[in-house]
């Protein structure tokens, strides 16, 4: 087998036992359906008036707030990635695979990727509730630009959890799993636009790189796609996705040895 | 060619443990190398570091050719490992897991699933292959683990422990398969806590105890080294006084129970113990009980370590030959 033939399949064979793991314990996706639902939920039902100031885009608070909880189920199915890494770790699992002689990417590819298959089912269900409670349509090109978008940030949080997981093989890095990536999320412009945030929640929401991935998202939910709203996500969610990566490579390739 | 070759290996964990302190073998291509010792004594740490999972901290390792450290992509090609606990995913099939180890080893899809196939029947799994290997028992994932490991026809095989809790007739299904891949010309290192294991599947066994190697050499000849095989005698009460001189005509005689009981150590090996019995009929002795007793690896171990090996159920004696008599 050719090179590249024997690193997509080793992907393609990761990827799969993922998505084998999702089919056959379905319960195990619960918890990541119902925070981001929930998390919308509550958000509108709390601020939904915020709406009324001027320096929103939108009317609809749910409009505004759906994009978020479409980050947050991305970014907790890729810190489940990072918590079943651990177990993968304990039980033996990952020895199996270090010991193919598969280059080390193409492992840590096919686990990362995987987490777009655990985001998938979250991301419908906030979708269809999101809608259904009256968010705007955002059209067909929103939509995919908001879903790709999304699961490109899925990856991202994969890497990084992964990356964790492999440092510090144990059951109690899961909360700093979920925590990072629910942090990383909220401290954008999850819950108001960046003009009406103050003080340092301002600042920090200047500078996460999350934030230009949220609005990204965001577009085709509040006012419409643009090349200008959607180039600077794909360029965070490119620089992220390579310093995890190779945060996550790291870890694979020189600790617990 | 030397398939496995080893020079002042050492691994030193974090907090100090030393866990391997300089170890040094060779094994030869189609051999069946054992490494004997109990927990802790750092024969999963060696077999880690062996199979590219650990580095070393000392000393290097070459494994068909190639640096454990430096070429662990190459020496990966040429391996299969079993690991103590076999990592298996519960919720896959024996078939789907053996087609998925297939792929990681570079199997084309087609012929990975012939040798999944293939290799489940080979391993006496064909009518659970289908069943999730939740549903298994140890044996058959021990048994499923070894396949797996022959997915790539490796030239090396690594097992570490492959029969721990196991019961008798799972474990020798195991060696059956391990002496069938040996008669195919695989390589086979094993680790074991079990005496009789290291005794029968090995041609050569080296003695771990405490990260160091304290005797390697064949079964026979560590035996060898600790005694000599004897017979014990046991006689029927009566007028036995010169049973001492008709037995001193096979080997040394010690008495043990005045009149009763004799140890003989039998120059002629076990080919005289019909002898004995014929020269004790003839001088009208009857005999009550007749035991061969072999030395042991035990017996290694403990003229070695002052210890015996623990978690081995062994009595330590073999008897070979047991008769009553009238
Ligand atoms: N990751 C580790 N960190 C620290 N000590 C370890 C580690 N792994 C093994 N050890 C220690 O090294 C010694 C040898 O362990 P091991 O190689 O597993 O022995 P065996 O397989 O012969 O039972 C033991 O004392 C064990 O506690
Ligand atoms: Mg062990």
């Amino acid at each position: 087998m050719s090179a590249l033939a024997l690193e997509l399949s080793t992907i393609g064979v990761l990827m799969r036992r993922a998505l084998n793991e999702i089919l056959r314990v379905p319960g195990a996706a619960i918890p990541g359906i119902l925070a981001p639902s929930l998390f919308m939920l509550g958000l509108t039902g709390a601020f939904g008036a915020l709406t009324e100031l001027t320096g929103f885009s939108t009317e609809s608070y749910i409009s505004f707030i759906l994009p978020v909880s479409l980050m947050q189920a991305a970014g907790f199915a890729g810190a489940a990635t990072g918590v079943n890494t651990v177990r993968d770790i304990e039980l033996g699992w990952f020895d199996r695979l270090y010991l193919a002689p598969t280059p080390r990417p193409a492992l840590l590819a096919g686990i990362v990727l995987s987490a777009g298959f655990r985001a998938l089912l979250p991301m419908t269900a906030v979708l269809a509730i999101g809608l259904l409670l009256g968010a705007h349509w955002p059209g067909v090109p929103g939509l995919l630009i908001a879903i790709l978008l999304a699961l490109t940030f899925s990856a991202v949080s994969a890497s990084w959890t992964v990356g964790l997981a492999l440092r510090f093989r144990t059951q109690a890095a899961a909360p700093l799993m979920q925590a990072s990536m629910f942090i990383a999320v909220l401290f954008t412009t999850s819950y108001a636009p960046l003009e009406l945030l103050t003080g340092w929640l301002q600042t920090v929401a200047s500078i996460n790189p999350v934030t230009q991935v949220v609005e990204g998202v965001r577009q085709g939910f509040v006012e419409g796609v643009s090349f200008a709203g959607t180039w600077p996500a794909l360029v965070v969610l490119a620089v992220l996705l390579g310093l995890t990566f190779a945060f996550a490579l790291r870890g694979l390739a020189t600790t617990g040895r | 060619m030397t398939a496995i070759e080893v020079q002042g290996l050492e691994r030193e964990f974090k907090g100090g443990v030393k866990a391997v302190q300089g170890i040094d073998l060779a094994v030869g291509e189609g051999e069946i190398y054992a490494f004997l010792g109990p927990n802790g004594a750092g024969k999963t740490t060696t077999v880690r570091m062996l199979t590219t999972l650990l580095r070393p901290t000392g000393g290097r390792a070459l494994v068909a050719g190639h640096d454990v450290a430096k070429e662990a992509a190459a020496v990966r090609r040429q391996i299969g490992v079993a690991l103590q606990e076999a990592a298996l995913d519960p919720l896959m099939s024996g078939h789907e897991l053996m087609r998925l180890q297939a792929t990681l080893h570079g199997l084309p899809r087609a012929e990975g699933r012939r040798r999944a196939d293939a290799l489940v029947e080979r391993v006496g799994l064909g009518y659970a292959k289908d069943r999730r290997v939740g549903t298994y028992s140890g044996g058959m994932r021990r048994r499923l683990d070894l396949g797996m490991a022959l997915v790539h026809e490796p030239r090396v095989l690594f097992l570490d422990e492959p029969t721990t809790g196991l019961d008798p007739s799972s474990r020798a299904a195991i060696w059956d398969e391990v002496r069938r891949l040996n008669d195919e010309g695989t390589t086979v290192f094993l680790t074991t806590q079990y005496l009789e294991e290291a005794d029968q599947l090995a041609d050569r066994v080296g003695i771990i105890d405490d990260g160091r190697m304290a005797i390697e050499g064949t079964p026979a000849a560590l035996k060898a080294q600790v005694g000599q095989p004897h017979l014990d005698v046991c006689l029927t009460d009566g007028a036995n006084d010169h049973a001492e001189g008709v037995l001193a005509r096979f080997g040394e005689v010690r008495p043990g129970i005045e009149g009763v009981h004799f140890q003989v150590t039998l120059a002629g090996g076990a080919g005289d113990i019909a002898p004995v019995v014929r020269a004790l009929d003839e001088a009208g002795l009857a005999v009550a009980q007749l035991n061969l007793v072999n030395p042991t690896l035990d017996d290694v171990f403990l003229a070695e370590t002052g210890r015996h090996l623990e978690g081995d159920q062994d009595t330590g004696e073999v008897a070979a030959l047991s008769l009553e008599s009238g």
